[in-house]
């Protein structure tokens, strides 16, 4: 059919794509090239995210938290060694817990040149309580009665009862944290805002939505000035295109993102690392990825602590970290890893152990007959679904591979991928016997985390059908109160063992955030906040 | 003509209609509660029954379907289609710019196209069946067959990333337009200048052809004669492919990072920011509908014979 000129012409080029192809792999002559462009980009960072660095309102949740971090800062901070002052250099606690006294460092301006004192904190505070209803997750938002200027550089929080976690509801990137309140729209923040001037030591200074958005060095800042004097967000998708970029030194610079999913593969990023470019940094553990069971659901075997203990034994962890997350994540047996505070407690360790699966489902009545391949008990099948989120490949995989166990000892489990929307809303109305989910994060755990078991539309539906339900919400009830150390500490080692002992948050692995940068960057660190990165601790050698 | 024209016109009024009901009633068919996307999509961390009433409140989704059905109708006509739920500002705002950056990249794509089809159509009508025909087609049929996703990748990185010389992604200069341009040429010129190839070979074989021949025309003029009959297949055929283009640089628009349509409804849909949704699929709808009018006049305006098929 073809004529003899036609196939070799078909021939010389697939040839010809093929040799041009192959040679992708051994050149490696443009380092020159590189240095080039390395550079160009010396004392700036330009990073890769997906997302666009939307609006940056403090009081709103659509900003990128990253950027955010960068822009805006809280009265104290939350460090590995606990609170330290931030924008306030000191503060008292009255004795019945209920009023804050901060004293307000003098030396901090806003971008505008607006000076940052008591009366700016009044009205960023009144104003995040003006919208109260969409910060209900933070139970100080509930709590506070009034703020009042004192003098100038003292401000007074005055709250409805005793609250300890306020200082470290505070310290998060937001809602209370601080922008000029001549950026306030009709004498508030919930109606929008004009400018975005935080007190922060970069400021915002060029956006194009959905393109990149540029950050300048703020000179005046009350640290000092940052040693970066340039970070530019630009907005890549993730996968081949940021690899590409970095790559070519278009962007120098990638992080996970504040959904918890790195922009680039492991082998893309062990490519990076091993061309000599790139240096990539793990932080300690930050959260931790679990499977959530629901125990109200009472028609379905995943009610009973049995079968989840069964699922939890069932669970080759070392398998899922080293294999399928390639070492990018480390093995979890409890719900908090030990670094997070309160949460270094004796607990009973569930290891990977089939046969111990096996024997617990039989205790607990539900037998394999001869032939059958999945366990019943009253005729009814020891059978559940899983819900994962679909645009997780990991999450897809883990599920898989947990099916099979699963299998093995005698559980039928379906799994299906859903968008996170849908999986949310699973969460929130019970309906879902499995799913993939995640702790808050080191600045939030344990308190926002377990804070959460009680509410409707986090974790009511996974805690409340279990036998100690109600002593467990009332000590939760109890710990957010609490004034001393030592019963807060006992009450949380209460918490969390009701909670393991029933099996209904399933620890499957530690995440942590990674960094891509450039080899010659250094002083990068990570903060308790998980997805801020102190960016003004960077610097080029 | 002016009567066809405003025939023409008035039959994709309620083209139009059907196309804004069925996408309104398709999304509204989404089993989630609008107002908890909303809330969803701004990443409040904790979601309250008070709190989701009082967004339905603040969107009017309090009204029965059929009133916020006109109101969004009535809206859209003035090209208000809403704020995102997810960033809050006007959807115009951000379908504006991002569909203005689409139609620069498909603009200068289509005429890359155009130009390139009726240039090798031509020469392989000219040439039917020798071997720059032949070769041209081999060619173009890899070309085509491979995906442009692959073909972009493998692009950047031999083109910037090994040789730096065009930047790997963006839209920052002229320079960012090559890439893209090119992998979107490759896509469809190898199939549209098949059309013109067609249509010019069928026309050579045409009774006036062989008139003119026998007249003793210059074959030059002839063939001019030729290539005006024929564009008129592929007048049509490209006024249908601009928008095709149009709606398919979702591809390329998220490999390239290009700020436009593409990019934005993947990132409404995954994020289920409606109103976002809404207008990218009326808009291109009304997109898809104008250019098929405006070639059925175009051709009407060429050919007479047409005008009284309505």
């Amino acid at each position: 059919m073809f004529s003899k000129k036609f196939i070799l012409a078909a021939l010389v080029f697939w040839v010809l794509s093929i040799l041009v192809a192959c040679s992708a792999n051994s050149a490696n002559s443009d380092n020159e090239k590189k240095e080039d462009n390395d550079n160009k980009q010396k004392a700036e960072i330009v990073y890769a995210s997906a997302k666009d660095i939307n609006d940056m309102n403090p009081h709103f949740y659509t900003g990128s938290m990253p950027a955010q971090g960068m822009v805006y800062e809280s009265l104290v901070e939350n460090t590995e060694d606990g609170i330290k002052p931030l924008l306030a250099k000191s503060w008292e606690i009255s004795e019945d817990g209920r009023v804050y006294t901060f004293h307000l460092r003098k030396d901090v301006k806003f971008h505008d040149g607006e000076p940052f004192n008591a009366e700016a904190v009044k009205k960023n505070i009144e104003a995040v309580q003006n919208n109260a209803e969409k910060h209900s997750w933070i139970k100080l938002s509930t709590k506070i009665e009034s703020v009042n200027v004192v003098d100038e550089y003292t401000v007074e929080l005055v709250l409805s009862e005793t609250y300890y976690p306020t200082l470290v509801e505070l310290s998060m990137t937001r809602p209370y944290v601080f922008i000029s309140p001549k950026d306030f729209m009709n004498g508030g923040t919930k109606a929008g805002v004009e400018g975005f001037h935080g007190t922060g030591p970069y400021i915002l200074t060029e956006h194009k939505t959905d393109q990149y958005a540029t950050f300048e060095a703020n000179e005046d800042y009350w640290g000092g000035s940052p040693k970066v004097k340039k970070i530019t967000s630009k907005v890549l998708p993730a996968g081949e295109t940021t690899f590409l970029a970095l790559k070519k030194g278009e962007v120098n610079f990638a992080f996970t993102d504040d959904r918890g999913t790195d922009s680039l593969d492991v082998e893309a990023m062990n490519q990076l690392v091993d061309s000599g470019d790139y240096q990539l940094v793990r932080s300690e553990p930050m959260n931790t990825k679990m499977i959530v069971a629901n125990s109200s659901k009472s028609d379905n075997p995943v009610s009973e602590t049995a079968v989840r203990e069964a699922i939890w034994y069932s669970i080759d962890r070392k398998t899922i970290t080293e294999d399928i997350l390639s070492g990018t994540e480390t093995v979890a047996y409890t719900l908090f890893s030990p670094n997070v505070n309160y949460a270094d407690v004796d607990l009973k360790k569930r290891g990977y152990d089939l046969e111990k699966a096996k024997e617990i489902l039989e205790e607990a009545g539900w037998t394999l007959e001869d032939g059958d391949e999945v366990r019943t008990k009253d005729g009814n099948k020891l059978a559940m679904k899983l819900y994962y989120d679909s645009n997780s490949s990991s999450q897809k995989t883990q599920a898989e591979f947990i099916q099979a166990s699963l299998k093995g000892i005698g559980i039928q489990l379906e799994i299906i991928g859903e968008e996170s929307t849908s999986i949310a809303n699973r969460r929130s109305t019970g309906d879902y016997d499995l799913l993939f989910n995640q702790t808050w994060g080191l600045a939030y755990d344990p308190q926002s985390t377990i804070a959460a078991f009680t509410s409707k539309v986090s974790y009511l539906h996974t805690t409340s059908g279990i036998a100690k339900a109600d002593e467990l919400y009332k000590k939760i009830e109890q710990v957010m109160v609490s004034t001393d150390e030592e019963t807060r500490k006992s009450l949380y080692a209460d918490i969390l063992k009701i909670v393991h002992d029933e099996a209904v948050f399933i620890p499957i692995s530690n995440g942590s955030i990674t960094v891509i940068a450039p080899k010659n960057l250094k002083g990068i660190s990570f903060k308790q906040t998980q997805f801020e990165l102190p960016f003004e601790q960077m610097f080029f050698e | 003509m002016g009567r066809y024209i405003i025939n023409r016109v008035f039959i994709s009024i309620p083209l139009l209609l059907i196309i804004s009901l069925l996408t309104f009633v398709l999304i509204n068919l989404s089993p989630l509660d609008p107002a908890e996307v909303v809330l969803q999509a701004q990443g409040v961390p904790k979601i309250t029954d008070e709190l989701i009433a009082q967004t339905k409140e603040e969107l009017g989704m309090d009204q029965p379907f059929i009133l916020r059905y006109f109101d969004w109708l009535v809206a859209s006509l003035q090209l208000d289609f809403g704020d995102s739920y997810v960033t809050g500002k006007p959807v115009w705002s951000l379908i504006g710019p991002a569909f203005l950056n689409t139609f620069k990249l498909t603009f200068v794509s289509s005429v890359v196209i155009i130009v390139m089809s009726i240039l090798l159509g031509v020469i392989c009508a000219l040439k039917e069946g020798k071997i720059v025909d032949k070769s041209v087609r081999g060619v173009s049929f890899f070309l085509t067959a491979m995906p442009s996703y692959w073909l972009a990748s493998i692009m950047i990185w031999y083109v910037s990333v090994k040789f730096d010389l065009l930047p790997t992604s963006g839209m920052d200069s002229y320079k960012s337009y090559i890439l893209p341009v090119i992998v979107i040429t490759i896509s469809y010129a190898g199939i549209y200048f098949r059309n013109v190839r067609t249509s010019m070979i069928s026309n050579l074989n045409e009774d006036y052809v062989l008139y003119g021949r026998a007249c003793g025309l210059p074959e030059k003029k002839i063939t001019v004669h030729i290539l005006r009959n024929s564009l008129q297949v592929a007048i049509s055929i490209f006024g249908m492919a601009i928008p095709i283009i149009l709606g398919s640089t979702v591809v390329i628009e998220n490999i390239f990072a290009w700020p436009g349509l593409g990019s934005l409804s993947v990132k409404a849909i995954l994020s289920r920011d409606f109103p976002i949704i809404q207008a990218y699929v009326l808009i291109l709808a009304a997109v898809f509908v104008l250019f098929n009018t405006v070639s059925d006049i175009v051709n009407a305006a060429m050919n007479p014979k047409i005008r009284n098929d309505l």
